[in-house]
């Protein structure tokens, strides 16, 4: 049945309203908790080199065609030296960058702390939702879906009848969570611990492991064939000369 | 670096400020993004916003900021009791404060009392044996001392650790070529190149380093860093100009008797020397009579 529902302008007023501000303020309670509870990370000095010469080692590949080939090939060599090359990482001590982390308590900590920020608001969130904002159909999403989607965003309303487009305000839930980051940034500026979407994507791809760049740097840089652009410059300047004299 | 537009926004600022327009806040703001170094009138400007109650409160918490600038620029300025005055405010608002104790280290520094602020600035590596601008600091202090060789080896050792750290690589080079180290130099002036190829700049400098240095290969090799230069800078670089002209005709003594024909840019010499003549012309002409003179013993 394709019949239009008329929903009362009170659950705009009584429900989505109240739920987006609520979501805010606590977006924001968060902000300010974080930052109390942000424990200053002394920088282990040998994760901050192996960052800077991961650094040095992306500028050689990508502007090896400017020097020349002599003092290209002793960097390289200086990089990727059986010995004691930088990049050169032997196979024993490559270490299983999750090991590491949580034998490291202050990032464990750190860790611990962070997820919890995370998951106790959004639990006691939803909780609130599901016990005040069920059982009724709170907006209508402007586009048709299918009828996979009932069991999630419907959950609330137990007549199968109901056009799917019609969804409960866990869905409201939902889509205020996502989309409030904009808001946020704006808000708290960049760099706010309610990104909670890009921290989920974090999780996902874990853990800096150095061992794996390096060598990842490594075989790039064996890989490269240096191309001396600076013939062709020659070349260049010299056109643009006769067309800057002409 | 400092961009075009950003220099002209600043100077403009700055006309602004000095003519009784307001706005020294915002200028103020753009030198500390900038890091540019204006340091009497950011003492006069800062000044005159510190010691007025009323434009005080209304910072608010950027006051803080204010005072470091301000204390920063004094000290540059040599006006020490100016900077112990801000330095005791903002020590009395942050008393543990690590960004504090490194401006009373400077305030040693700027009396000259080596040791002492040698001493401060130990105790603070300490506790955080990974801050960059310490490091500098002390590399700064060894070459007001005079002590370039010191200044070198701590430099050298930063680099260990910080090596993506272009400004460093840039002091280490311009402390080689004050010593005449220019092979060393040139191994500076190529990281530079490697971490940002497309500022004439460094190519400039490396070019001017190989020709120094001297030897057919680098002659050749300087006056492809000429050429690439004049071809970032659109042909206005006089100097990369000059330098053609002056490698072309070092390529030519050298291997005088050789008939070794450059192939690459047989008209490059020619054409550089006829831009100059042109830009002699327009900017000033009257030296035009010496740049023609120079250039034909040059030629020959």
């Amino acid at each position: 049945m394709a019949e239009d529902l008329v929903l009362d302008t009170a659950i705009r007023d009584w429900v989505l309203i109240p739920l987006s501000v609520v979501m805010v303020l606590i977006g924001i309670l968060r902000y300010f908790v974080s930052k109390l509870m942000l424990s200053s990370q002394v920088p282990d000095p040998k994760i901050v080199k192996e960052g800077q010469v991961i650094v040095r080692a992306r500028n050689l590949r990508a502007a090896a065609n400017f020097i020349p080939p002599k003092s290209f090939r002793s960097r390289r060599v200086y990089f990727s030296n059986e010995e004691n090359g930088l990049l050169f990482v032997p196979k024993g001590q490559a270490q299983n960058p999750q090991a590491q982390m949580f034998s490291d308590p202050n990032m464990a900590m750190d860790m611990m702390k962070k997820n919890l920020s995370m998951i106790i608001p959004q639990t006691l969130t939803f909780a609130w939702v599901n016990f005040f904002f069920s059982g009724f159909v709170a907006a209508k999403i402007p586009f048709p879906l299918t009828q996979r989607f009932r069991s999630m965003l419907q959950n609330g309303i137990d007549l199968s009848s109901v056009d799917v487009s019609y969804v409960s305000s866990r869905s409201w839930y939902f889509l205020n969570l996502f989309g409030l980051r904009g808001l946020f940034s704006l808000i708290l500026g960049e760099e706010n611990a309610t990104d909670d979407t890009q921290r989920m994507m974090q999780m996902s791809g874990f853990g800096f492991d150095p061992s794996k760049s390096l060598g990842a740097e490594k075989d790039g840089l064996d890989i490269l064939q240096h191309e001396w652009a600076l013939p062709k410059f020659e070349h260049r300047a010299e056109a643009m000369l006769k067309k800057l004299i002409r | 670096m400092v961009s075009k537009t950003e220099e002209t926004q600043l100077n403009s600022l700055e006309n602004q400020v000095d003519n009784g327009g307001g706005g020294a806040w915002e200028y103020l703001c753009l030198v500390r993004k900038l890091k540019a170094r204006r340091s009497e009138k950011v003492l006069k400007y800062g000044l005159s916003i510190l010691n007025d109650p009323k434009k005080r409160s209304a910072l608010g918490p950027e006051e803080w900021t204010l005072y470091e600038q301000v204390a920063i620029a004094a000290m540059d300025c040599q006006c020490l009791d100016v900077a112990k005055d801000c330095i005791k405010a903002l020590q009395k608002k942050f008393p543990e404060s690590k960004r504090v104790g490194r401006l009373n280290g400077m305030l040693l520094e700027a009396k000259g009392s080596w040791g002492e602020a040698e001493k401060a600035y130990s105790s603070l590596l300490e506790d955080n044996p990974l801050d960059q601008v310490i490091h500098k600091r002390r590399v700064a202090m060894a070459k007001a001392q005079g002590n370039i060789s010191g200044a070198i080896e701590s430099l050298n050792k930063y680099l260990e650790i910080f090596m993506a750290d272009h400004e460093a690589w840039r002091e280490l080079a311009e402390i080689y070529v004050s010593l005449q180290m220019y092979k060393q130099a040139a191994f500076c002036y190529e990281e530079l190149i490697l971490s940002q190829p497309t500022v004439p700049l460094y190519h400039l400098a490396y070019a001017d380093v190989l020709y120094t240095l001297g030897g057919l290969e680098n002659l050749h090799t300087a006056k492809k860093y000429y050429a690439s230069t004049i071809d970032l800078t659109g042909g206005k670089n006089t100097r990369a100009l000059f330098g053609i002209c002056l490698c072309t005709s070092a390529i030519a003594q050298v291997s005088k008797g050789r008939n070794k024909e450059d192939k690459e840019s047989p008209e490059l010499h020619s054409l550089a020397a006829t831009a100059l003549e042109k830009d002699y012309k327009q900017r000033a002409s009257d030296k035009l009579g010496l740049l023609t003179s120079a250039l034909r013993s040059l030629k020959t």
